[in-house]
């Protein structure tokens, strides 16, 4: 039991990282990326390796995966600088399916299908340290830098280039350099959160880093609440909880929890969008009329 | 030898992305819709047509019911998603999640219905005869043109000779003064998806037919009609029939020198430097936001 409540502790953890930073530039910014998941990835494909073939440091693992995810998150920074809205979730949903097919060809870096085996336990300067910290701490550090972002002066400025593009740019802002760096803190949280998933999990393969997990994430960020602080960890605990919810369905062989988890998620979005764009912490009043 | 029939594979599918990409394109041009449950339209449609063969029932009433299924899907997203939530100025945003979570819906519903993975039509019409030396052409090639062909035919008689044809075209260009001479805006934009929706479902029947289906294939066609919307520029039919056909060229000659799992990042490369360097597509005449 205890074994459980850890494990699901860290997954929310792990996922809370995700959906924050997905958030930060989903709510904030106003980049409607579905293709989260391919940072993740980057991410743990990063620390696994780092723990295989160097040492399983866990700080070392966070800080190569964080400058990969955020070195190659240009790849989405630069159709985000020239289109936005439909246009740019067409080309996030292009790379979203090009990267799953990169993460199973390039067998030498990625193991292909298979995956990543046997990647052995963290350590943390030598010591033996368990995921769960280290996430919480990760996770803490997040969104405490989401907040002072989204406070600050740089919160603002993306704030106000989600409402209208063109009058932040009159007023002066540096449009491209807010959204650039925006993507940038946004894809390198994702990628420790990947780091942190492959120590944890001590296995990876391309299955985690599909669209379904795209989807996932931004289902948390959405059910949650954009744009809020606490909108999208409370969206983690809620969609974290449905499997081991689902498991209490007898009726329902095992099999199908996944395709009857995507279903519920899938129709709370359509729902939510119709009934309460904003989210279930989102206040009413925004969310409605934001571009 | 090799590169005439891969261009003959590339004008069958480049057939079939044409068609799926003027349904989307036509929904776009005249609501303003960005419709991300077309390529769940054309699953329902594929899947139906599936069932019904797969119950012996005759080839045209498949076709009938594949056609049915999509057109009525596209009226109740119309009806029941789209316009409740424009109601109160739907974001783009608002919009895309809802068609978004329809389509995951859907996708697991017919996973737990008719099984997860490839599943395929197999008919004498699509088994190919050598007409040319190591050139093997089916039957279904000449079906997809002409399918494609007739469509189009069809689709530009209608848009500039009917009247409901030049509303829906009016209705792209000005919504209030479609209601100024007492047309009902709401009437034309469930016509519009009536119509996209349906030219999806021949291009699900054939695809059943030739590479066949799985619940997932939605998000496939979807990347390729909006690619083929961009490229070929916003609000132009012809433009987004165009660069579908050209997409499905590119991705078949592009097998000459990569294997087949590649041939998605071909459109995504297209996709990619058109939004870079020319996002306002090949027809298209203002510039993307």
């Amino acid at each position: 039991m205890i074994a459980y409540l850890s494990n699901l502790a860290t997954q929310v953890a792990i996922f809370g990282i995700l959906a924050a930073t997905l958030n930060f530039i989903l709510g904030y910014a106003g980049i409607f990326s579905i293709a989260h998941a391919v940072f993740f990835g980057l991410g743990a494909y990063a620390g696994a390796q780092i723990a295989l073939l160097l040492v399983p440091d866990v700080v070392l693992a966070c800080i190569v995966a964080a400058a990969i995810a955020g070195g190659l998150s240009l790849c989405l920074a630069l159709p985000a600088l020239r289109v936005r809205g439909e246009y740019f979730v067409a080309a996030s949903l292009g790379l979203q399916m090009v990267a799953v097919t990169l993460f199973s060809e390039l067998k030498p870096l990625t193991g292909g299908i298979g995956g990543l085996v046997g990647i052995p336990l963290p350590t943390l300067f030598g010591v033996p340290v368990g995921v769960l910290p280290v996430a919480l701490a990760a996770l803490a550090l997040i969104l405490l830098a989401t907040a002072l972002l989204a406070r600050g002066s740089f919160g603002r400025t993306l704030t106000a280039i989600r409402d209208a593009e063109s009058a932040a740019e009159a007023l002066g802002k540096n449009v491209a350099a807010a959204k650039t760096l925006a993507v940038g803190f946004a894809c390198a949280g994702a990628g420790v959160a990947g780091a942190l998933y492959a120590l944890h999990t001590s296995f990876v393969n391309v299955e985690s880093f599909t669209m379904d997990y795209s989807v996932l994430m931004m289902a948390m960020v959405i059910i949650g609440g954009t744009g809020t602080l606490w909108g999208p960890l409370i969206g983690t605990v809620l969609l974290l909880s449905l499997p081991a919810a689902l498991a209490f369905l007898p009726f329902l062989p095992a099999t199908e929890v996944g395709a009857v988890q995507q279903i519920i998620i899938g129709l709370a979005m359509t729902l939510l969008m119709i009934f309460r764009p904003a989210g279930l912490v989102g206040d009413l009043s925004r969310g409605q009329t934001t571009a | 030898m090799l590169f005439l029939q891969l261009l003959i594979n590339g004008l069958q599918t480049g057939a079939i992305y044409a068609l799926t990409a003027a349904g989307f394109a036509l929904i776009f041009g005249a609501t303003r819709i960005f419709h991300f449950a077309h390529g769940t339209a054309f699953t329902l449609a594929g899947y139906a047509f599936l069932f019904a063969w797969r119950a012996d029932w005759p080839g045209w009433a498949g076709v009938l019911v594949a056609v049915a299924a999509a057109t009525l899907f596209g009226m109740a997203m119309e009806r029941f998603v789209y316009r409740p939530i424009q109601r109160h100025e739907g974001s783009f945003f608002t919009v895309f999640v809802a068609a978004f979570g329809v389509g995951i819906v859907v996708q697991n519903l017919i996973g737990l219905l008719a099984g997860r993975g490839l599943a395929t039509v197999d008919t004498s019409l699509s088994f190919g005869t050598e007409v040319l030396p190591e050139i093997f052409v089916a039957p279904i090639l000449w079906i997809a043109i002409g399918t494609a062909a007739v469509l189009f035919a069809a689709l530009t008689v209608f848009l500039t000779r009917s009247h409901a044809g030049v509303a829906l075209r009016a209705l792209a260009q000005n919504p209030d003064l479609i209601r100024t001479y007492g047309l009902s805006a709401n009437g034309l934009s469930v016509l519009a998806f009536a119509i996209g929706s349906a030219l999806a479902a021949p291009a699900a029947i054939i695809t059943a037919m030739t590479s066949g289906l799985n619940e997932a294939i939605g998000h496939q066609v979807m990347l390729i009609s909006i690619a083929a919307t961009i490229v070929g520029g916003i609000g132009s039919l012809r433009g987004a029939a165009l660069a579908g056909l050209m997409l499905g060229v590119a991705e078949s000659l592009a097998l000459q020198f990569v294997d087949t799992q590649w041939a998605e990042a071909v459109s995504f490369l297209v996709l990619f430097a058109f939004i870079l360097f020319r996002p306002s597509g090949i027809f298209g005449v203002a510039a993307a936001r």
